[in-house]
């Protein structure tokens, strides 16, 4: 087998995937929270106010990234679903459930951090904006996912209806996003949301690269946490993840001893 | 051929055959005016209906805004920069409206070529900068176009 | 087994049981009622929102009709016989629908008008009316397929149905309802058509291999 494909192959293997996990995630962890706390502070303290919108543009540091991400775990998730379709790989089942409720609070979040900056913006907390409109659809998609996902007991046969759930939704996601701003260009003008690029000043643009690696980096992190509990859920009879259970054991035993003794005294 | 290779052929076929006739579909639609948006050069000309809701798009002409003393009442033209037409609204204008700003109004043309409108909404710009850099910048306002 | 035949012996089953494809229909003229009485009977009222009742009202009623189309065929094991090659389950997933659509769908394309103009719709849009939820119609029960193949194997599922199957139903509503607003308006309502005429092609095209997919998956 040639290298590189081997290479790939390893990480369709639970027992491949776990330990690196745990090796890989303090330093995930260390990163994404040290780019989230510098380019926040850099974007809401000392990035230059806009002309137009004074400080409350500053929101985009969080609304921004936190929409794109929501996109981008959608993709993720994409590329898992066909992963589990094609060449059955179990991982990539576990991996692809642990990112649906990751991707539907990042949708959450950027639906509230946007009622937020409607307020200041159009006055209102919540208007029939397109792209406000297609993240409420997004949500409830990341949530039917999810939601069929739980309903069916077989939860082999419930990744794999996930998954084709997932390739289903990814065909209609842009049909839906641009069936909303044509049904918004008609009912309001389209100065809401141009289609146009955004131009935006350098100063102002540095932080919002920041967070936005930040929050790719956030995903990852919550990816892993969860499908390291996924993959222990899933194979608890395997050798491996008995190993795993026993050393955790025997680590949380001396712990507990000295604390009775604590509450002893 | 074998049957099976046959009808996965007739398969593969079908779906290229689904898919550009949607493609073609959605070429036809896009053919169509389906914003109902006219410049004010289009109004000024008569290609407006005029017994009916549209939407008209242009800047706010300098000097032209003329608030009434006793009602909401508000009269303004606003110009795609070659023929103005005449707006008549009654009730608050958003915020962002101001001169030379561009402003999408839905309304009727009533008889004597005044639009009519029910709806005023100011276009923001997705540019941010900080107020010094738009100070240095004159953009002409057709920019906004 | 002939395409035709397959069809035909689905409607006869149906036939068999008549009150089953008048639900639905009985659905959409009740709920098409409920309007004028909580809107009061203002025509001006009533037009003005009657596209979008129409529409909202032809949709759930799609929706609610779409819960037993595999069932009795999941739970007898026809299903498991049509499985055994992946042609014959397309083709039996074609029939499926094609008969769903004539039962469940047509009718309500036949009463929308007499709703219409019930609703003081100007009679110019009814053709329109027709037209687009015929184009619509095809897309509601191509795509909530989809829906049904994939929660098949699922008890209580008319929840689940709803919540997967409802955000990919927008588009459909936004142009059929747009369809006849522009139409109502005086305008002409090509543009939104076209764009429902093309929706109609690709789910019918698409979605019969996403439900023989999920229908293979629902029975291991």
């Amino acid at each position: 087998m040639h290298p590189v494909l081997k290479w790939f192959y390893q990480w369709a293997v639970p027992h491949f995937v776990y330990p690196r996990i745990q090796t890989g995630l303090p330093w995930v962890a260390l990163l994404a929270s040290s780019l989230l706390v510098i380019g926040l502070v850099w974007g809401l303290v000392f990035a230059p106010a806009d002309y137009q919108q004074g400080d409350a543009f500053r929101i985009i540091y969080v609304h921004v990234p936190a929409a794109w991400l929501s996109m981008l775990v959608y993709m993720a998730m994409t590329m898992m679903a066909i992963s589990v379709l094609v060449w059955r790989i179990q991982v990539a089942e576990l991996a692809l459930i642990a990112s649906a409720p990751i991707g539907a609070a990042f949708t959450l979040m950027a639906l509230f951090t946007g009622a937020i900056w409607g307020k200041p913006m159009w006055g209102a907390w919540w208007v029939w904006d397109a792209r406000l409109t297609s993240e409420l659809i997004l949500l409830f998609i990341y949530l039917g996912i999810f939601a069929l996902y739980h309903a069916i007991e077989d939860k082999r046969q419930a990744a794999k209806a996930a998954s084709l759930m997932t390739l289903v939704g990814v065909v209609n996601i842009p049909i839906i996003h641009y069936s909303v701003i044509w049904w918004n260009t008609l009912h309001q003008p389209p100065s809401l949301s141009k289609l146009d690029t955004p131009s935006i000043h350098p100063d102002m643009l540095w932080p919002l690269l920041i967070t936005l690696l930040a929050f790719k980096l956030m995903y990852l992190w919550m990816l892993m946490l969860r499908l390291r509990t996924e993959l222990l859920l899933r194979y608890p009879q395997s050798a491996w993840v008995q190993a795993i259970v026993q050393a955790m054991v025997q680590a949380q035993i001396q712990p507990t001893k000295d604390k009775s003794k604590d509450n002893a005294r | 051929m074998s049957p099976v290779k046959r009808q996965r052929l007739m398969l593969v076929g079908f779906l290229v055959l689904g898919v550009s006739a949607a493609a073609a579909l959605i070429f036809q639609a896009f053919q169509q005016n389906m914003m109902f948006f006219f410049s004010t050069s289009e109004v000024a000309e008569g290609l407006a209906p005029i017994d009916r809701d549209f939407r008209v798009g242009g800047v706010v002409v300098e000097n032209s805004v003329s608030r009434a003393s006793d009602s909401l009442k508000v009269v303004f033209d606003i110009t795609d920069l070659k023929t103005p037409i005449q707006v008549e609204y009654t009730g608050i204008l958003p915020d962002l409206f101001r001169e030379g700003q561009g402003i999408v109004a839905k309304g009727q043309l009533n008889a004597q070529g005044v639009f009519v409108a029910s709806e005023v909404l100011a276009k923001h710009d997705e540019n941010y900068m900080p107020p010094e850099v738009a100070a240095t910048l004159h953009k002409p306002p057709a920019a906004a176009y | 087994m002939r395409f035709v035949r397959l069809v035909q012996q689905q409607l006869s089953l149906a036939y068999a049981n008549k009150l089953d494809w008048l639900t639905p229909l009985l659905f959409f003229a009740l709920v098409i009622i409920l309007f004028p009485l909580a809107l009061g009977g203002s025509p001006q009222t009533l037009a003005a929102v009657a596209p979008g009742l129409l529409w909202v009202a032809a949709l759930l009623a799609t929706l609610l009709s779409l819960d037993s189309m595999f069932r009795g065929d999941h739970d007898d094991g026809t299903l498991e016989l049509w499985a055994a090659s992946q042609a014959s389950l397309l083709r039996y997933t074609y029939a499926k629908l094609v008969s769903h659509w004539l039962l469940y769908a047509l009718p309500l394309v036949v009463l929308s008008p007499l709703l219409g103009y019930g609703l003081h719709l100007p009679v110019s849009a009814l053709p329109v009316l027709v037209l687009s939820l015929v184009l619509g119609s095809l897309s509601l029960v191509w795509i909530g397929a989809v829906g049904v193949a994939i929660t098949s194997g699922i008890k209580y599922n008319s929840f689940l149905l709803a919540l997967l199957v409802l955000p990919f139903y927008m588009p459909i509503l936004i142009f059929g309802a747009s369809a006849v607003d522009v139409a109502a308006q005086g305008w002409s309502a090509l543009g939104p058509l076209y764009l429902l005429a093309a929706l109609a092609v690709l789910s019918v095209t698409l979605a019969p291999l996403a439900v023989a997919k999920a229908l293979k998956l629902s029975l291991n």
